[in-house]
This record gives structure tokens, sequence and C-alpha cells, in this order.
């Protein structure tokens, strides 16, 4: 070990105490979601069986992932980049709910923009023409050659 | 000799120039639709079928056929380019074809995903020739039992194909299965997990998944860090593979091939077993394992070749049996049944031309896709001189209308910015998302062979040692976790032998 | 995916049916595309069947009729999309209508009523069923089988192409009759089902003719009975279930057309009429025979009928076989 990854060591270790949260929760949420399914015998096994089996394990190998994360040191993680952790998803989120009604035109045009935003290198000029291009050839590939069944404009 | 005739029969068929130019077409189309994420070989063959009412059966059969090694081709470059799985077996190529890209080898990696898949194509060929009768023999002897125990294996190769830890690698499996219960069950009727959208109801869609945890999780990892300038070399020398790198590739692909041709012939397995498994075995026959998800040319060129084998080998139960082992085979069964050809096991006699013109045209597809292909990749290649800042949001466009595309609708899209969201967390936290990837796509099928199995022996688990090629594989399994298990203690004893 | 692909396919059966003339009485009942909506994927009956129908009605009414795959939920979510679409006669449905008639039994969140939401065009075709056992099955004929199934609990596994369908309840309904105890195995479509029990995995099946005969052919399953009204052609050996005193004699296949409930009566109409010329022609019949079945064209209120009594009668069968569906 070297010194300056010994630096960034720290207890308890985010990220497996973050995954072992994670499986659990997801392991509740699998119970949940399935609470009402019968879960039947090993000869005739209902749609709940499987789900919460492995649920069952999912929660273990939580759990063991929260315990170890007190015992190992771990590396420090890098704060999320909210930037493109919202800007990212947003552009999907825009394109979906814009697409069916404003058409495939605008909505490949403002997904493409706000996708850029997240990225701290983006120049505005650059983007507005790349974006304009890539939307105009979208229309043209998908709507004009495959028949997409989208709306090109909202009109 | 008999077998000789018959390839005769097929040559002197595949070999006409309307059959040729029909299987030219099938490849175009195919190369097309597997570059674009979303859009796969299925709906098109559907949308194609009425075409073909009006040709011979041969020639449309070739061309339907040409459609989906051309789909299975055209996926993996985009897997290498942009690290998009457009379709289930491109996941792999994504591993290392995606990092040999950015280290400025993505002609090498095109060039070797197209020969490898040539090489495959070509030895599956001359498998089907020769072995359809055993082969089929093989399918058969499959029951549920061993469909379960095959499962297992292969989500335990799943946990070699990533190089974290191993309890993090089954812990995503683990996820995966979750993922792949969400829908309909088949033993019950009853909807799981579907929350009550009805476009859940047949499970979530796999592209969509893949799209979010690949495609989109990794733009969201990308742009935090200030882009590095990808070295983008037009040189022939850069593009093609060298003398070592085809050394390296060449075994790598002939194991491939011989993995994916007997996968393929298995019913349920699938686009998805031979591509994983035959990655998996690279990486634990490597002498440097770590070089797998770095870059390692032999994870390119097995997985690639067992794809390609696999996808061939997967008409095998079509021709011999009539039965069909996928949804694109199903079809072709009812596009045999337009032309009036009953499809079951008689069909190898009565219908010597149309069989065996396909086998043919089998390999003069592969042949044909590699003449497309090749001169390609340098317009491919130059496709990266584009600066990552304008490339990530067409990428992302991209995604979206191929999820879209999928179904029609946007609760894919929705699906997919979901799972870009708890990609982001997996690669915060350092897990890879592969193996979940796997666990999606066999735990249904696990699932529903269990039960099975279960009901058919009243409850009985011995059924899984009793059988044996179960057993083969259910100890396979134990060997393989036994080693994964104990790194340590395997690395004491290697340094004792040295010593 | 598949609505991009069909519509490049309007185009083409556009073009297709400009070549082969299309009729220039383009009445005003068709102002526009038609979809035929088929519940299922690609390469099933159903899909085949309106692949092989939609060209002529095109060339019937004067308008493109593109086919478009909506599957999902048992049938269910394509029979919903038609349901929902515009009242205008112009989104049909075509379907195997056994699935129309159990779901209502079967599911009790349907988003759609199946006899108020959706108005009968015509029914299309029959295909039978056949029963037929793994050679493995010590049993030649029809009677040794049900001898051996009674006195055997258990032993017989019946394949079945998914929980509820029609061949399911086939399989409650002769082990009701007859005091049999088998396993019902349910597979993820009937050529799954096929496979299963051509590699032994079940041993027992009922499935439609087309795809079960080529393997009692072969030798690879033995055929014993068959449902519908008469034996069939290529099987002449084997008895109805008429003949043996086997009830689910008339249980098969069931392929039928439906629009969106409310469409203009003169619609509807129209569509039954063309609809009853395609299925009378020549061509198409042979095709349909091919497929192991024979044209069953009527009138919509046949289809109607056949409809209200089937759901009742499957109702009746799963609820005494107490299928249940969790929600």
């Amino acid at each position: 070990m070297t010194e300056a990854s010994e630096k960034t060591k720290q207890r308890p270790a985010l990220e497996e105490l973050l995954f072992g949260l994670f499986l659990a929760a997801l392991a509740g949420g699998v119970f949940y979601a399935t609470r009402r399914l019968s879960v039947g015998t090993a000869g005739d096994m209902g749609p709940g069986y499987v789900p919460q089996a492995i649920s069952w394990g999912m929660l273990l190998f939580g759990l063991f992932f929260v315990g170890r994360s007190f015992v190992i040191p771990g590396e420090r993680i890098l704060p999320p980049c909210w930037r493109a952790l919202i800007l990212i998803p947003l552009a999907a989120a825009v394109f979906s709910l814009l697409v069916m009604k404003a058409g495939l035109a605008i909505a490949s045009f403002l997904c493409m923009l706000v996708a850029s935003a997240a990225s701290s290198e983006t120049r505005p000029l650059e983007i507005l023409v790349f974006s304009l291009f890539i939307s105009a050839g979208s229309v043209l590939l998908f709507v004009r050659a495959l028949s997409l069944p989208v709306p090109i404009f909202p009109w | 000799m008999e077998l000789l005739d018959n390839l005769m029969i097929g040559f002197s068929t595949a070999m006409q120039w309307n059959n040729l130019l029909f299987c030219l077409i099938g490849a175009l189309i195919g190369t097309m639709i597997g570059v674009l994420p979303g859009i796969g070989p299925v709906p098109t063959v559907a949308l194609l079928l009425p075409f073909t009412f009006g040709m011979p059966p041969a020639s449309g059969f070739i061309m339907l056929a040409g459609i989906f090694y051309g789909a299975q081709y055209g996926g993996s470059t985009t897997a290498i380019l942009v690290n998009i799985p457009g379709e289930t077996s491109s996941v792999v190529t994504c591993l290392d074809g995606h990092q040999m890209a950015r280290q400025g080898r993505a002609g090498t990696a095109l060039a070797i995903a197209a020969l490898s898949s040539f090489f495959a194509g070509t030895v599956a060929t001359i498998v089907i020739a020769l072995l359809s009768g055993p082969l089929s023999k093989l399918a058969l002897s499959f029951t549920a039992v061993e469909f379960f125990s095959l499962m297992v294996l292969g989500l335990v190769a799943a946990v070699i194909l990533a190089h974290g830890s191993v309890i993090k690698s089954l812990a995503m499996i683990g996820i995966g299965l979750l993922l792949g219960i969400v829908g309909i069950d088949v033993n019950s009727g009853a909807e799981r997990m579907t929350f009550n959208i009805p476009e859940f109801a047949d499970g979530l869609g796999f592209v969509s998944v893949a799209m979010g945890f690949f495609g989109l999780a990794e733009i969201m990892t990308n742009i935090e860090k200030p882009s590095q300038r990808v070295i983008v070399s037009q040189r022939m020398k850069d593009l093609f593979p060298s003398l070592a790198d085809l050394k390296a590739a060449f075994p790598a692909a002939l194991r491939g091939t011989a993995i994916g041709s007997i996968l393929g012939v298995l019913p349920g397995g699938g686009a998805a077993l031979p591509p994983f498994t035959a990655y998996a075995v690279e990486k634990k026959i490597a002498k440097d394992p770590s070089r797998f998800g770095r870059g390692a040319i032999e994870g390119v060129a097995s997985p690639e070749a067992a794809n390609n084998a696999g996808a061939q080998t997967s008409f095998i139960p079509l021709l011999t049996l009539g039965i069909p082992s996928n949804a694109l085979m199903a079809l072709m069964i009812g596009a045999l049944m337009i032309h009036g050809i009953q499809p079951g096991p008689q069909i190898m006699v009565e219908q010597k031309e149309l069989v065996w013109g396909v086998i043919a045209s089998m390999w003069t597809g592969n042949l044909m896709l590699l003449i497309i292909n090749l001169p390609l990749i340098g317009m491919w290649v130059s496709l990266l001189k584009v600066p990552y800042r304008l490339l990530f949001p067409a990428i992302l466009l991209f995604c979206c209308i191929g999820a879209y595309g999928v179904n029609n609708s946007v609760v894919d899209v929705w699906l997919m910015l979901g799972c870009s969201v708890v990609g982001y967390f997996f690669n915060k936290v350092k897990v890879e998302t592969a193996p979940l990837l796997l666990g999606m796509v066999l735990g249904p099928q696990l699932e529903e062979n269990l039960r099975r199995a279960m009901m058919l022996s009243g409850g009985d688990f011995s059924v899984f040692v009793t059988r044996p090629i179960s057993a083969v594989l259910l100890a396979t399994v134990v060997v393989i976790l036994l080693v994964l298990m104990s790194p340590a203690i395997l690395r004491k004893r290697n340094e004792v032998v040295e010593s | 995916m598949q609505r991009k692909f069909t519509q490049l396919m309007s185009a083409t059966t556009l073009a297709a049916s400009l070549l082969l003339g299309t009729s220039a009485h383009a009445a005003d009942e068709f102002n526009h595309l038609v979809r035929i909506i088929v519940p299922f994927a690609p390469g099933g009956t159903s899909d085949i069947l309106a692949r092989i129908i939609a060209p002529k009605l095109s060339t019937a009414i004067g308008q493109t009729v593109i086919v478009e795959n909506k599957p999902g939920a048992a049938g269910n979510l394509g029979a919903d999309a038609v349901a929902k679409a515009p009242k205008d006669g112009h989104t049909l449905l075509l379907l195997d209508v056994g699935s129309l008639a159990t779901s209502p039994n079967l599911f009790n969140n349907l988003t759609y009523d199946v006899e108020k939401d959706l108005a009968p065009v015509g029914m299309i075709m029959f295909a039978p069923y056949v029963l037929a056992v793994h050679p493995s099955v010590p049993t030649k004929n029809i009677g040794e089988f049900i001898k051996y199934a009674q006195s055997n609990p258990g032993k017989l596994a019946v394949a079945n192409s998914g929980i509820g369908g029609i061949n399911h309840i086939a399989a409650l309904v002769v082990a009701k009759d007859k005091g049999i105890n088998w396993k019902s195995i349910p597979y993820k479509g009937g050529s799954a089902a096929s496979r299963a029990v051509v590699s032994g995995e079940s041993n027992t099946i009922i499935n439609g003719a087309t795809a079960t005969l080529p393997f009692v052919t072969s030798g690879q399953l033995v055929g014993l009975a068959v449902t519908g009204k008469s034996r069939l052609k290529n099987a002449p050996d084997l008895p109805t279930f008429k003949e043996v005193g086997l009830p689910a004699a008339d249980y098969g296949t069931f392929q039928g057309m439906f629009t969106t409930a409310g469409s203009p009566p003169a619609t509807v109409r129209r569509l039954n009429e063309e609809l009853q010329k395609v299925l009378a022609q020549p061509d198409i019949q042979q095709k349909i025979a091919e497929q192991g079945g024979e044209v069953m064209a009527g009138k919509p209120d046949d289809l109607k009928n056949w409809l209200h009594a089937s759901i009742k009668s499957f109702g009746a069968e799963i609820k005494a076989a107490n299928i249940k569906v969790e929600q």
C-alpha cells in the first residue's frame, strides 16, 4: 500500500455499506411487492416461491456487506456529479414526454440540448448546430426510412 | 458420400445468382438493423415475410436467414464503438471491444469481430452439415432438469465475467434474477412485480435495461472527468489486426466456435449463453485474467465466434426436428408453412434443396458479411473522431429512440432512464453490471425449468443429481465455485509449486 | 418496433395493391389505413393467418391493410388496444378467440369488457386438436390409454401451451370425465410444449394438429385421437373424440376477427362480407388447410353467440377445476 492510497481509506467502507443497504432495500421491496403471491411447496411452487427465495439471499448478501463495511477499510467515494446525474436522466425524460406530443424533431433537439448541458466542455453554438443536424438526421432515418410511428412535428 | 452430395445440392442452390442476391440483401438489411440499437431481427423478419410469399421457398428462407446473422454481426459494431449493447449477445462484446476502441484499437476490434464471426460461420456450416443428427439428439436429451442445471452453470459463468469480488458478482446476479421475474408467471399466470403497468406484463425489455446500465450510466460516469482524447489512427496498419493479434485471437475464436456450436442447439439458451460462456472460458484459461475487461483481444474474438456459431446451429432443431429454438425460428416455421412446407422431422429428406441450400447460404452469407464490413471499418473508426462533448448527446438520443422503438412505447424510455440512475450508483460503488444482465436473461428460464422439474418429480430435488447430464453440469458448477471462492488457497498452492 | 416496420410494410402493401389493380369501388366505409392487430408474437397461427388475409382484404376494401403484432398478457394487451381504438372499424383484432373466452374467467383485472368493448366481425377458421403421447407410454390406442391413465394416477404429465388455454382446459375436462389423475404442465406456447413431449420431459399432449401431426407421422409421438366433427384427411386412422366417447370433442383452435365496439354497423357489415368473400377464395382455403385447419366463415352474430356460450362453458370448467390466476 502506498501512502497516498492509505490516506483515502475510510471506515465504514462506504462502497460496501451503500451496496449492502441497496440490496437490503431491494429485498424488502420485493417482499412487499410479492406479499400476496402464494409461495407453495417444492413440488408445486407458487408464483411467490422463487422471488422470495432470491430476496432472502439478497437480504443476507446485504447484511454481509453492511457488516463487512465496518470491518474492512474502504476507499473514499468521490461525491456524485449532480449535474450529470440530474441532466442525463432529465434529457431522456424530456424525450419521452415530448416525443408523441411535440413530435420527434422537437423532442430530439431538446433532448440533445438538455443532455449537452451536463458536460462542462459543451460549446453553445457548436452544440446548437450539431443538435439541429442530428435531429434532422434522425427524423430522416427513423421516420422516413424506418417508418417509426411517431409524429415529426406537433402540427 | 452422401454428405458431399448434399452439400453439392446445397451449394448449387445457394450459388444461383438470385439466391446470392437475396442473401446479400438479407445480410445488408440485417447489418443495418443490427447497428441501430433496439431494432431486432424478429420484427424485421415478420415485416419482410409477406415479400417472400412470391419467391421460391429457398430464396425467401435464405434472405430471412441472412437478416438474422447480419443483425448478429451489426450489433457488435455499436457495442465496440459506443459501448451500447443493441442486442442481448453484444453485452459481452462491450466489455473488451469498447476498451480496445478507447485505446485506439477500434479498427482491430472490428476486424477481429468480423473475422471471428466469419471463421465461426464457416465452421458452423460444416458442423450443421456433419453433426445435425447427433446434435439434435443432444437437444432432445435436455429436459427441464438439465436446463435448470445448465442455467445454473451459465449464471456461475457470469461470476467470472466481472473482475471484482465474487460475492458482489453473486449479489448482482441475484438482482438480475429479480429483474427477470417481473412479468406474468408462466406456471400460474400471475402478474408479478408489474406494478400494474401492462407493458411490463411480458417482462422488462432487455435492450432498455442494458442500454440504461451500459450506455447511459457510462455517459454519466464519463462526463464527470475531463475528456481524454481517443487516439484515432486511420493508417492501414492500425485499422487491421497485426499477426500477433491474429495469433492471439485464433485459438480463442476456435474455442468460441466450439462453445457456440453446442450451446446454440439447445432451445431456450438463446442468444445469451454462447457469448457469455465463451468469454468466461477465455478469462478462466488466460494466463493473465486481469487483462480482460481492459481490451483483451480474446475477449472479442471468442464471444463473437460463439455468438455467430450459436446463431447458425440454432437452425439445427428447426431443420431436423421442426422445433423452433427461439422466437425467430418460430417465425421461420411460419414462413415455411406459408409455402406449404410442413416443418418437421421429414423435412431433411423431403426438402433437400431447401434445407441444404439454406445451410450452404449460411456460408455464402457470412462471406458477404465479411466483404460488406471490412471496407466499412475505416468509416466506423472515423466516427470516433467526433469529440465526446458532441458524441454523448447523440448517443443518448439514439438510445432514447432505440428504447422507444423496442415496443413503440415511452415506457421503455422511462425504464432505461431508471436503470441509468441505478447503473450510475453501481459504477459509484464499483460493482459491475454484466453479471446482472446475464442473471436477468437467464432468470426466467431458470425459474420456469426449476418449477417444471419439481412438478414432474413431485418435489424431489434429487433428480438434479441422479440424471447424468445434470449431475455433470452441477458438478462443474461446484468445482468452479470452489475455485472462485478460494483464490487464496489456490495462490498459495501455486507458490508452493513454483518454489 | 413492430409498428415502425408495419408502416414501412404498409407502403409496400399499398404498392402491391396498386399493382394488383385495387378495385375502383373504394367505398366510403373505409377512408384511411386499416390495421389488423395480432395480440401474439409473430409466427403463430393468428399472425400467419393475418398476413395471408391482409393483402386480400386490402384489395377488397381499397385501403392499405397492415398487420401489427402487439403481444402481451395472454393476448389481452392487444385486445385492449382494439377495444380502446377509435370507433370507426379501422382497427381489427385477429386472434385465437379461445383466449377471449377464457380471459374473463381467469383475470378479474381485465382492462376492457370482452363482450361489450369488442364487436365481432366473423369467425375465420377452426383447427382441431390431436391427443398424442410419447412412445414411452405403453399404449397403442385410445382405449388402452384411458385405462392406463386411470390405473396409473400421477404418472402422466400433460403439456399445455399456457395456463388457462383451451388445451389446458381440455386436459382437465377429459381428466374429470374419465376419473383420471394426471399432471398439467404449462409451457410458453405450443411449440415449447411439443418439444417437451417429443423429448419425453412431459409424456402426453393435446395440441393443434398442425404442430403435432408431423411428429406422429415420423413416429416420435403416438397419435391417439383428434377433436372436431370428422377424422383428419392426413391421419385417417385416428378416431375422433366423439367416436370414442371423450368429452371436449368440439375443442380446438378457433380464429376470429373483431373490431372496436360502437363502430358504424355498415362498416362492420361490409367487413364481414369482404372477410367471407376472402375466405371463399380457393387459394385462401388451401393455405388454411395447409395450416391444418378448415375455413369457418360466418356472420358477426355467429361469432357473438359462440363467444357468449364459450365464456359460460369455459367459465364453468375453470371454476370446476379450480384454476385461479393470482393477481
